[in-house]
């Protein structure tokens, strides 16, 4: 097997590879296929490689940036062909793409995991342990994120160092509500759009009040959600006594997720007290 | 001995603090020929408070205008005596007029400002009904402001030059140095009949600022300052630190 690990090659995905990658993504998991598919079309295929063998392709992993953010990253589909899982090509693969994102010097990558059970195994255990190893470090678990029972853990990998004691000036903007819709990929987990007002006027109020909040919770629950997630940059001081307020609890933080220093907060409403 | 700066961030571009300063010195330019001496007169006579002539019906007595003397509450607030007297309230405005300002916004320092100026022509009124020596100057105004900067602000350190070397010490030990100053006199009041500090109108304008800066200042504005009263920053996170508020 070590001449799979030689003769393998990392190339950037063509448009052309969609359909192999697709079925290989397909045969662990059919609604991530039909997802990654959609993100194929929309948001194109920069940033992302395959694992061939000859033209046989065996694997696929990428990144693709934040907006709004410096140098940071998530981890995209990464999935290699079952006939070919376990044997070292995976972390080729990661140690690769990792790589290519130091070389254009990334400051940060995040991976989101499910701890989606199956015959009472989790699912993603290989990947996990596949992305600790490489220094992945947990930074979130989003309790029943994508469903009841069902958490999301976000990993977190500093591609370049990142200082400890960088701070960046507090803010106090004027937020609005302005919009909620349910998280992709999630079953009845919600969150809120938000938008920075540009002037705060003479005697204008900054942040959102709880009466705001109240106002969203509610048409979430007349909605059937679940649950509400709502992340905020860490330097707004203005957030945190109108979300404790009406129930909110603080789930954890990105760290140096915008830029060094400036790490995104998460908080959860559960909606039917469970957790 | 005077103040050259201080630990205190400024958030937003202090508009009307900006203003303020504009005002003086345009008044010291327009209206009082840059303290040249026959237009200087002119102006604290025009221009100055004078409170024996708010509560007497003329009668030939005026000194200096016929009418308007109500207008001098106000307006004897822009006008100086001296180059120092508007370099030194100035500077003070602009060292310390911009975190009160952000501690309750523009409109409503413009307000707390005027209502400063109006508290201390007020106390000076009490003090002597009669007087007829015209009071100008920004200091009662000004005094609110450092009482204000007490208040909200008691632990920033306030570089303070002393002939050629700079300390720097706890706004809250400034209210000593401030009332030296006061006591010492000698800054403020310079009228065509003569001169005199206006004592009481700082001690009112200090004391009126203070207890202003109470209503006026706007607690989100002030959420996390560093320097905000007596104790430390706190991290906003600390709210969370209890686990039933955490998931
Ligand atoms: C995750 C995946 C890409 C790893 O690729 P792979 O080629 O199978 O893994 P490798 O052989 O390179 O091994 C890499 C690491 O993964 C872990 N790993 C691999 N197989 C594992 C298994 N069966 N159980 C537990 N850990 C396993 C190990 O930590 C291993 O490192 P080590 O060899 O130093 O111990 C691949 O297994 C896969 O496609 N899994 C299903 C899809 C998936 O979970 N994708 C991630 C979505 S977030």
């Amino acid at each position: 097997m070590t001449d799979l690990l030689e003769s393998t090659q990392v190339r950037a995905m063509y448009m052309s590879d969609t359909a192999s990658v697709i079925e290989i993504i397909s045969d662990h998991d059919d609604d991530d296929g039909e997802a990654a598919e959609a993100e194929f079309q929309d948001e194109g295929v920069e940033g992302h490689f395959v694992l061939v063998d000859g033209d046989d392709v065996l694997g696929i992993s990428g990144y693709r940036e934040i907006e709004n953010c410096d140098a940071t990253y998530y981890l995209s589909w990464t999935y290699l062909d079952e006939d070919y899982q376990g044997k070292g090509l995976g972390k080729k693969l990661l140690a690769d793409v990792l790589d290519r994102l130091r070389k254009q010097d990334a400051r940060k990558i995040f991976v989101k995991v499910s701890d989606y059970e199956e015959d009472g195994k989790n699912v993603y255990a290989a990947a996990l342990s596949m992305y600790k190893s490489f220094g992945f470090e947990v930074e979130v678990v989003g309790q029943d994120f994508y469903d009841d029972g069902e958490s999301q853990t976000i990993l977190g990998l500093e591609l370049t160092p990142q200082s400890e004691d960088l701070s960046v000036a507090d803010e106090k903007p004027v937020i609005r509500f302005n919009g909620l819709f349910e998280i992709a990929e999630t079953d009845g987990a919600y969150t809120f759009a938000w938008i920075v007002e540009k002037s705060a006027g003479f005697f204008g109020k900054r942040s959102f009040t709880p009466e705001d909040l109240e106002l969203g919770i509610s048409s979430v629950k007349e909605q059937g959600g679940r649950k509400i997630f709502l992340t905020f940059p860490s330097n707004l001081v203005l957030i945190h006594r109108p979300l404790q307020a009406v129930g909110f609890k603080y789930v954890g933080q990105l760290k140096d997720y915008y830029e060094e220093g400036l790490h995104e907060l998460h908080f959860s409403h559960d909606l039917e007290g469970i957790g | 001995m005077i103040p050259i700066r201080d630990d205190n961030p400024q958030v937003a571009t202090p508009i009307a603090t900006y203003t303020l300063i504009g005002l003086n010195v345009l008044a010291w330019v327009l209206l009082q020929g840059f303290g040249n001496e026959s237009a200087l007169n002119a102006s604290v006579c025009n221009y100055g408070l004078i409170p024996g002539d708010l509560f007497s019906d003329g009668n030939g007595q005026r000194v200096c205008r016929a009418s308007g003397e109500w207008s001098g509450l106000v307006s004897s607030m822009f006008m100086h005596g001296s180059w120092m007297h508007i370099i030194g309230n100035m500077w003070f405005l602009w060292v310390f007029g911009d975190n009160i300002e952000d501690s309750m916004g523009t409109a409503r320092f413009f307000i707390f400002y005027i209502l400063s100026g109006l508290a201390a022509a007020a106390a000076q009124i009490l003090s002597d009904p009669s007087s007829m020596i015209p009071m100008v100057g920004a200091s009662g105004a000004i005094g609110g402001v450092m009482g204000a900067y007490i208040i909200l602000y008691p632990k920033v350190k306030v570089h303070m030059l002393i002939f050629i070397m700079i300390v720097r010490i706890p706004a809250i030990a400034m209210l000593g140095y401030w009332v030296g100053v006061q006591v010492l006199g000698g800054i403020s009041s310079i009228g065509a009949t003569g001169g005199g500090t206006a004592f009481w109108a700082h001690v009112g304008g200090f004391a009126a600022g203070a207890l202003l800066v109470l209503i006026f200042k706007d607690e989100e504005m002030l959420v996390n300052h560093p320097y905000y009263g007596w104790n430390q920053k706190a991290d906003p996170l600390d709210i969370w630190q209890d686990p039933k508020n955490r998931q």
